[in-house]
């Protein structure tokens, strides 16, 4: 009685999930022989053999930590599984996809990373907001729609931009109306007057590649508490003279962990 | 987007689900899921609420829901556990009842009932993104986050697993402290998105 074509829906199990690979547009697989994956807490949705899952802060990882997570601090956003079996990774039933780094580096927006191999070194970009992964290995990010890869020169939708490899020129384009005179900042200002809300872009030039989504939703982001103060940080509000500020002290793994964001106080 | 080609016959749906018809069609509120008044009185005890309705007619029906995927599921005599706000639509020859879940149900945030489907047909159950079916053996027990699970169906054992320790209480935890782990012969739904869980923070 139902219409349409009723093939069953494929059943899994663990000889027939993909290794390392996606399942569908929005579950990727990642099997474990013993070896070790970093993932963003809380995208785990099932799986198939014996894992454990410790926060990055646990004792038993310290040398792991040491090797590929510099990053203190959002350590308490990721976990190590360990373990024997197959594990499916999804997020919010975005897009996801694993990339390959080979003796390369990579910059993606925080929150649109899922997982990566501890071959990988993850690091904190310049740039707020983002995360560098920098050696060989394999990793999985999640986009809101299918990623397209771009070559430079290209100025980019801040909305739509997800990472960028081998590009270190990321900077604002302003169109030159939208900064000059007065009307053009009235209109930037209150949107009045044809503002068409395309007057701002990233801008990349130099030979890499640039990773954009094909939607402007964004990821919600990962939080990423602050960069360490200090002058010439950018986003770390360092202002010469204003040492101190309690806010954004960095947080390292073993210390109380995020208490203050849970509880919300 | 699901939609039943009907010569005469009857399906039940969520109330409201229909977007769209064409030929003949009539609705018809079910009271307490077309249970009877035994099953409307546990529904309002359990808290487990739905509300059916009964479409009839010729010609062709569209279902849809907050543009969430749809999965159908074929029952052969065989039980369909889900939750109530996971079901669609079913061949109206398809019985629907609760049953107790136990803690799983509570750490999910969707209290300690779940419905049930069983009898000869097909039912309609929604998920945030396409479901993967995934087949727990003998051999091959399986482990699901809760706020990923949908529905389950065959001759499972569930149980629930905590892996809270003291470090989840510094914040320190593996992000995934409650688990079900579910073991025998069957099939179990998971969707490729979390709700959210009291678990799904800790």
């Amino acid at each position: 009685m139902y219409g349409g074509p009723v093939a069953g829906p494929t059943v899994f199990d663990p000889m027939t999930l993909p290794s390392d690979d996606n399942v569908n547009n929005y579950t990727f697989c990642v099997e474990l022989k013993g070896s070790q994956w970093f993932l963003q807490k809380g995208k785990m949705i099932a799986y198939y053999g014996q894992m454990e899952f410790n926060g990055v802060g646990h004792g038993r990882l310290d040398r792991l930590v040491r090797t590929s997570f510099h990053s203190p601090l959002h350590a308490s956003d990721w976990v190590v599984a360990e373990g024997s079996g197959k594990m499916l990774l999804a997020d919010r039933a975005f897009d996801v996809n694993s990339y390959d780094l080979d003796e390369g580096n990579l910059t993606i927006r925080s929150g649109n990373l899922l997982a990566f191999q501890p071959s990988l070194a993850l690091k904190q970009s310049i740039v707020p907001g983002f995360l560098t992964l920098i050696g060989t290995g394999k990793f999985v990010a999640a986009s809101n729609g299918p990623v397209v890869f771009m070559e430079p020169p290209i100025r980019v939708d801040p909305q739509a931009l997800v990472g960028w490899a081998d590009c270190p020129s990321p900077c604002h384009h302003y169109d030159h109306g939208y900064m000059t005179g007065v009307m053009g900042g009235l209109r930037a200002l209150t949107g009045i007057g044809g503002a068409s809300g395309e007057e701002h872009q990233f801008e990349f030039v130099g030979a890499g590649t640039v990773l954009l989504q094909s939607s402007e939703t964004l990821m919600a982001e990962q939080a990423m508490g602050a960069v360490p103060h200090e002058p010439g940080v950018p986003g770390g509000g360092g202002v010469p003279g204003h040492h101190g500020q309690q806010v954004g002290t960095p947080r390292l793994p073993g210390q109380l962990g995020d208490l203050q964001r849970r509880f919300g106080l | 987007m699901l939609a039943v080609d009907m010569t005469g016959d009857a399906v039940k749906a969520k109330n409201g689900s229909m977007v769209a018809y064409d030929g003949q069609m009539s609705f018809k509120k079910l009271s307490g899921g077309g249970e009877g008044l035994r099953g409307m009185v546990t529904r309002r005890l359990t808290g487990e609420q739905m509300t059916l309705m009964e479409v009839t007619g010729q010609g062709t029906c569209w279902f849809a829901d907050r543009a969430s995927e749809i999965n159908l599921v074929n029952l052969q005599g065989d039980k369909l556990y889900v939750e109530s706000s996971n079901l669609l639509a079913t061949d109206s020859g398809l019985r629907t009842g609760t049953s107790f879940t136990g803690l799983r149900g509570a750490s999910q945030g969707n209290g300690l009932f779940t419905t049930t489907i069983e009898g000869h047909g097909q039912a309609a159950i929604m998920s945030d993104g396409p479901a993967v079916v995934l087949r727990v053996s003998r051999q091959y027990p399986l482990t699901v986050d809760p706020g990923a699970y949908i529905a389950h169906q065959g001759n499972l054992q569930q149980s629930f697993q905590s892996g809270v320790t003291f470090r989840t209480l510094l914040g320190e935890g593996g992000g995934e402290a409650f688990q079900m782990r579910f073991e025998g012969d069957g099939l179990v739904y998971v969707q490729p998105s979390e709700r959210n869980t009291i678990a799904g923070d800790v």
